[in-house]
């Protein structure tokens, strides 16, 4: 057996010398890296080359072709926007207020249909706005003035009017559970390119998880890694970045030597054992997470007038505010893909529509607008996709609820999403419904469309990335092919 | 019946494609002169007349016309619409592995079809007949909820033509010849039937236009019932070359060598390489250890083979291992993740827990310790009911309820038909899959799932053969006559226990009912306390308002409603050390009496309840359902087996079980007889290359789950076949393979990779020493609870409940002692996996898993160095020491025993001087804590690398 004479104690005489409070331990482990001397990233890849396909991590890979978009920010408006009140004006709709549906009650698309009321005007004024004058409603004027850099798709549908079915739909392309989502196949497809963050980030509400939970960011039988990490809405913002316990720095610093000590020990007496170097890299990482991370969520860094930008101390803005901010510096950093939820489902509105959909336009909608303001100011738009939509819209009838006739029911038939930056052609309004905004009367755009469209600006293409399990390959937009809606695209 | 007459058809096509003016003059091609002799050559091999692959014959027109099982025509109005050219140009035809289509050859195919795909003979296309087996499908989706098995509304069954002849209270449902005047076409004709108002009531929907049209058709022509026998002739699906892949054909049972270190050593040689030296003693204990009851050794079991000077101390140390109770828990969880095992339902977002999944979990912990043979092992667990008929014993034995209990097998997937939309035919089918779909790739190494909507890419699994499969279930798992998760349960239980349940259970059940009412009453208080400190301005009325507005669904609530819960939402975010002590005081209560349940709870007997799968004697009919939809029913099959594992001759043979007793098909106990066949040639194969995997961390066939055409061929394919066959031998003892496999001098072998074989042989293919590898998350957990004394012992029962802190991170909850379970007992809800073993690569089931994968993240890391919980037990690992050896006892002493106790070895001597001097550096630093000083070295061992890697 041989035993590195020399190396341990030369190394706790150096890491003696140079150690302070400040850094601490993850200043350690930095140094500690660099000071053997060896590339642990180039070993990396070479354990990953030949057979080991159970082995996963996420240095950054190569997309299948040229990308529009390096990142994702993913505004998830839960519950279900409604597309007649907000984006897609149906002046025949409004002209109906109060009259029955015309036509069949059961293709209204939901479960039962003994709930459903008249039919219901939209619930605001609509203007047209920016040089492509594109229609939006009143309750969002800060989203308006940024017209020409979105694009409307009006066409979207799904296959689900349960919330439930439809979230998985929208997320991971299958109505079921267990599916990898969007966000788990873009960073398993691309990796990440700031390994000191995390890949995936998830930015929940305070006020509590979105509908379905952690299943709107699952990995599903993709490995665990590809994952979305929630950043923890209050307290420490990722689970154990700092420890749970006191302790002195120095201790921190000693107790970090002797591991490295005792796991390079192990690992000289192991040779061609990749997944040793790479676990010795993983502590790493975490400690210079430790660092990033902390710099990275750290709102106070960002100007007076960039809070006031997002509405940062409004009180209705404050809240969704810091997760616009706080997503636009992590794309800033390298972070692949980002989601921000609202808690529960607050689009959904069964009951009290009017009321309901004015305050979830209050609290997102100067936010939403400084994001993409402040993305395009910082040139960041560009190679940044923005996604904004729920899983499905809403019916043109009203629903019988608590409050009588006032909101609307679900409508898996048509909804509207928008699209921004990353590619994508600004000031376009895509796809038709008829004339109550119930129904995809021209341009369908499935989810797989949709899925398929974000890949692709990714640089990655919607065939090529697919798993395998079972022998069979897993593709994110599942068997049928789907289109790229490339009339969209800039 | 219409006979329609399509003679003119390939002319009138012709007319409506665009021809290009060269090719208008010259001659038509023609099927016979032109194409067939292309076909012939490249695609008759598997679409011929006597070779119907996807059930598609090209050899005649007649066969275009009728298409392959999607029930497609081959030929259409345009050339980029046919199937034929869609499957030639671009759809993998023919496969790659077949000589290919010329250019040429594809672009005569290609005008061919562009010019009206013309045929010397005259195609004389028939209608299809309509028949009985088109009208049952449409029945049994739309009407027998009502009028079936269970419920016969107006004393209406329709199951059958002649229920439906001979009606119900109104009359017949039917008049042959009339639709008109059949009471079934004019209920559904004037919406009445199914009624719209009891839809999502029974899961129905409405038949569609083309549905009405089948049956009006069918009663026009008569209502005739035709003798169809199922179409389960396989001749022409799977050929006998297609059984010739190595694993359809039975494992070879004689052999030149005899041992696994003869086979492993005779091809290291061919390799030019060499086995390793043997490891030494201590790793070997720690590998026993960690591999059969994944955990390390105590101090005195290490003692004990550390210093045993007994020759067979190893394989008497084996056998010690396979006779401890803990053997079960390590190697049951093996199997609990090839069945899904998970303590929730899924699906929906609620996740409903299931409350006596853990009976299942039991019964295979308690398998694997009695070592009961696998084939009675598999037998009970696809088949458990159909083996005792409790129904009509005088006295249930345990027997029977382990039986049903085993049956839970095939009940693990995922299942939302308990909920109050999801109970539709799609997602019964859904369920009926995921069973499907455990059984092939934890069983049969098989993607048997693969085939449901049309013929498997690869393996020669016609479609028909899933659907054959899906017979199989019918009598247990029948999407016409369905149980949700809610009522799918037995109660069933001897003499014994259903007397303790009496006798314990209802005063606990009076106690628990009363401290609910209290909670509710407490949760009510802490929320109104906490409106009037963080909201002293806010008036009662709004308080109440807001307590109101709880218990409406969030989506249902008013705007106002919506802010007033978000205050109290947002006070109850603020963290405790902010709170006032009023609202502290209210959370205890609420907390006190919680516990208090729980406590209750636990003193409580198990419900009687089985989750349970049983055959309930009324099969529905099964159809082939066309691209596995469930509205496109194609023809009719029986229950059978794959037929490439057949000889395609001999039937499969089901007979009822208790002809003098409870009615039962008995068609899930003919399977498990079928698969459990001495000579089977795939059970016993999948089942060693498994307990070899999780020896040596990679299968002799490496695809564990797919032994199939596309699968990996075995690296060893004598070793494999002589294990399979020494296993069956031993009466299928799983036991005795690994008695087998760890008393090898293969198993033996030292970890170190050295330059020679890394050179030669860089992924260990050849074994020519042991691989390392990391636990898993389970025996990463359990080890350090076991090392840190902090292990609760107990066996089985109820899952140990977790909790969720206000941060998301998810903690299994210490038991009254301070302990806590084994991983295996943690409740295992889908939704709620505890935060550490979803860290370390816990799976999501879906529906199962075959293999774990193993990552490295920096969030390992972050959980095991900076995580609450490694703290505390690396301070009880230091308390250990501590108390062992006293007070006064060395620095050197202490570095002993912890790496006796963590990593089952005496450090040695530099290790021991790194362990000595750090220590004092630490007490150095903590300054006034120094008995913190050990803790923070303990801490550091359990986050060492040789902590969580066995060599």
């Amino acid at each position: 057996m041989t035993i590195p004479t020399d190396i341990p104690n030369s190394r706790r005489d150096f890491f003696a010398r140079t150690s302070d409070g400040i850094l601490g331990a993850a200043m350690t482990y930095l140094l500690s890296r660099d000071f053997f001397g060896k590339s642990v990233l180039a070993s990396e890849t070479e354990s990953h080359a030949a057979e080991s396909r159970q082995a996963f991590n996420l240095q950054a890979r190569q997309p299948h072709h040229e990308p529009q978009a390096k990142s994702v920010i993913q505004l998830f408006m839960n519950g279900g926007p409604s597309q007649m009140d907000l984006f897609d004006p149906k002046p025949e709709l409004n002209r109906r207020d109060g009259k029955l549906f015309p036509g069949n009650v059961e293709e209204i698309g939901n479960q039962g249909t003994d709930d459903i009321g008249v039919m219901m005007g939209g619930r605001y004024q609509f203007d047209r706005h920016g040089e492509s004058g594109m229609w939006m409603a009143d309750v969002l004027p800060h989203t308006a003035a940024m017209a020409d850099d979105l694009c409307l798709i009006n066409s979207l549908w799904t296959d689900h009017p349960n919330h439930d079915n439809a979230l998985y739909k929208i997320h991971s392309g299958r109505l079921f559970m267990g599916y990898p989502t969007l966000g788990s196949w873009t960073v398993y497809g691309l990796g990440t390119e700031n390994q000191n963050l995390p890949a995936y980030v998830v930015l929940q509400d305070p006020l509590g998880p979105p509908k379905n939970g952690t299943r709107n960011w699952t990995a599903g039988f993709l490995p665990p890694l590809y994952q979305g990490t929630p950043l923890r809405p209050t307290g420490s913002p990722i689970l154990n970045l700092k420890p749970k316990y006191e302790q002195p720095s120095a201790v921190t610093e000693s107790a970090a030597r002797l591991l490295s000590t005792l796991d390079e020990l192990h690992r000289q007496k192991r040779p061609h054992a990749p997944e040793l170097e790479s676990r010795i890299e993983s502590y790493g990482l975490a400690a210079r997470m430790q660092l990033s991370a902390t710099e990275a969520l750290d709102l106070n860094r960002e100007s007076k007038a960039t809070h006031s930008l997002y509405g940062i101390g409004e009180r209705w803005t404050d809240s969704y505010g810091r997760r616009c901010l706080l997503a636009r510096r992590l794309v800033e950093r390298g972070v692949r893909f980002v989601q921000i939820f609202m808690e529960e489902q607050p689009w959904d509105s069964h009951a009290d529509l009017a009321d309901n959909h004015r305050g979830a336009c209050l609290r997102t909608d100067k936010p939403v607008a400084a994001l993409l303001r402040d993305l395009k100011e910082r040139g960041l738009l560009d190679s940044t996709l923005v996604v904004w939509g729920g899983e499905f819209g809403r019916t043109p009838t009203t629903q019988k609820s608590a409050n009588g006739y006032s909101g609307r029911d679900h409508n898996m038939q048509a909804f509207t999403s928008w699209m921004a930056g990353g590619g994508i052609k600004g000031g376009t309004t895509y796809g038709q419904t008829d004339e109550f905004g119930h129904k995809v009367v021209e341009n369908p755009v499935s989810v797989h469309d949709f899925h398929a469209t974000i890949l692709h600006q990714l640089g990655l293409h919607h065939e090529k990335l697919y798993f395998e399990r079972s022998g069979l390959e897993e593709r994110l937009t599942g068997v049928t092919p789907p289109r790229v809606v490339s009339e969209i695209l800039s | 019946m219409r006979n329609l007459f399509l003679t003119n058809f390939p002319g009138l096509i012709c007319c409506l494609l665009a021809v290009s003016p060269a090719l208008a003059d010259a001659p038509p091609l023609l099927f016979e002169k032109d194409v067939r002799p292309i076909l012939q050559a490249k695609c008759a091999k598997c679409h011929s007349n006597t070779v119907q692959k996807g059930a598609l014959d090209l050899s005649s027109m007649k066969g275009l016309h009728k298409g392959g099982e999607s029930g497609e025509s081959a030929l259409a109005d345009s050339v980029e619409e046919s199937m034929l050219w869609i499957m030639i140009d671009g759809g993998g035809m023919p496969p790659e592995s077949e000589p290919q289509l010329t250019d040429d050859e594809k672009q005569t195919i290609r005008q061919w079809l562009g010019s009206g795909a013309h045929a010397t003979d005259h195609v004389e296309r028939r209608e299809k007949q309509i028949t009985q087996h088109d009208v049952l499908p449409i029945v049994l989706l739309r009407c027998v909820t009502c009028h079936g098995a269970r419920i016969q509304r107006g004393g209406l069954d329709l199951r059958t033509p002649t229920a439906m002849k001979q009606g119900g209270e109104n009359g017949p449902a039917l008049i042959p010849g009339d639709p008109d005047q059949s009471l079934m076409i004019q209920r559904i004709e004037s919406e009445a039937c199914p009624p719209r108002d009891q839809l999502l009531k029974y899961f129905v929907r409405r038949p569609g236009t083309a549905e009405v049209e089948t049956l009006r058709q069918w009663i026009a022509a008569g209502a005739r019932e035709f003798e169809i026998d199922p179409d389960n002739n396989s001749v022409s699906l799977v050929t006998d070359e297609d059984r010739r892949h190595w694993s359809f054909q039975p494992y070879q049972s004689s052999f030149d060598r005899d041992s696994i270190d003869e086979f492993i050593i005779a091809k290291l040689k061919t390799e030019e390489l060499a086995m390793s030296a043997q490891a030494d003693r201590d790793t070997l204990i720690r590998r026993a250890y960690l591999d059969l009851i994944g955990m390390p050794p105590s101090l005195e079991e290490w003692k004990h083979w550390h210093h045993s000077d007994d020759s067979d101390w190893y394989a008497n140390m084996i056998d010690e291992l396979l006779d401890s109770p803990h053997y079960g828990e390590r190697w049951g969880q093996y199997w609990l993740d090839l069945a899904g095992y998970a303590d929730s339902e899924g699906g929906v977002s609620a996740d409903p827990v299931r409350k006596v999944a853990w009976k299942y979990r039991d019964y295979v912990i308690d398998a694997f310790n009695e070592d009961k043979p696998y084939d009675q092992f598999l037998t009970e667990q696809i088949a458990g009911d159909e083996l005792l008929d409790h129904e009509n014993a005088t006295e249930v034995t345990p027997q029977m309820v382990d039986n049903l209990i085993a049956t839970g097998f095939l009940r693990m997937g995922i299942d939302q038909t308990g909920s109050r939309t999801m109970n539709f035919v799609p997602e019964r089918l859904g369920v009926i899959d995921g069973a499907i779909n455990v059984l092939g790739s934890a069983v049969m190494g098989l993607t048997l799932e693969c085939a449901r909507c049309h013929s498997h890419k690869y393996d020669p699994l016609p479609q028909r053969d899933y659907y054959r499969l899906k017979a199989i279930f019918q009598g247990a798992y029948d999407e016409h006559d369905w149980l949700t998760f809610k009522n799918r349960y037995l109660y069933v239980d001897t003499p014994e226990r259903r007397r303790q349940v009496a006798d314990v259970n209802p005063p606990l059940e009076k106690q628990v009912r009363s401290l609910s009412r209290e909670l509710k009453q407490a949760e009510t208080a802490l929320r109104l306390e906490l409106l009037r400190q963080h909201y002293p301005e806010q008036s009662e009325e709004d308080r109440n308002e807001t307590l109101r507005a709880l218990g409406i669904a969030d989506n249902n609530r008013s705007l106002s409603q919506r802010i007033l819960v978000e205050k109290l939402q947002t006070a109850e975010l603020i963290p405790d050390e902010k709170q006032p002590v009023s609202v502290l005081e209210a959370r205890q209560h609420v907390a006190d009496l919680q516990e208090e349940i729980e406590s209750i709870q636990q003193e409580m007997e198990p419900s009687l309840a089985i989750r349970a799968l049983w055959d309930r004697g009324e099969p529905s009919p099964t159809y082939l359902l066309r691209r596995g939809e469930h509205d496109r029913p194609g023809p009719l099959v029986s229950p059978g087996v794959p037929a490439v594992l057949t000889d395609g001759q001999t039937p499969f043979e089901v007979t009822p079980p208790f002809p003098e007793g409870t009615p039962k098909s008995g068609r899930r106990l003919a399977f498990a007889q079928w698969l459990t066949q001495p000579d089977h040639p795939l059970t016993a194969r999948v089942l060693v290359n498994r307990v070899w995997y999780h020896h040596f961390g990679k299968g002799l066939v490496k695809s564990l789950q797919n032994f199939g055409v596309n699968g990996d061929r075995p690296s060893h394919p004598e070793l494999l076949d002589w294990l399979a066959m020494t296993f069956v031998e031993s009466g299928w003892s799983i036991k005795s393979l690994h008695r087998t496999i760890m008393n090898s001098q293969t198993y033996k072998q030292s970890s170190r990779v050295t330059e020679e074989s890394y050179r030669r042989d860089p992924n260990n293919r050849w074994l020519s020493h042991m691989p390392m590898r990391r636990l898993d998350a389970e025996a990463l957990r359990d080890s350090l609870l076991f090392v840190a004394g902090r292990l609760d012992q107990r066996f089985g029962g109820p899952p140990n409940p977790i909790s969720v802190d206000r941060d998301g991170l998810i903690s299994v909850k210490p038991t009254a002692d301070g302990q806590w379970p084994r991983s295996v007992y943690v409740l295992h809800r889908r939704t709620q996996i505890p935060s550490f073993m979803a860290t370390f690569d816990y799976p999501v089931m879906g529906p199962n898993c075959v293999s774990r994968t193993v990552s490295t993240v920096s969030l390992q890391p972050l959980m095991l160095k900076n995580g609450e919980h490694v703290w505390e037990l690396a301070r009880s690992l230091a308390e250990r020491v501590t108390s062992q050896l006293g007070e006064s006892a060395g620095d050197a002493d202490a570095v002993d025993l912890v790496y006796k106790l963590a990593l089952s070895r005496m450090p040695d001597d530099r290790e021991r001087q790194l362990g000595i001097d750090t220590l004092r550096e630490f007490r150095a630093e903590w300054q006034d804590q120094p008995d913190l000083a050990l803790i923070t070295y303990c801490h550091t061992i359990l986050n060492s690398a040789e902590f969580i890697y066995i060599d």
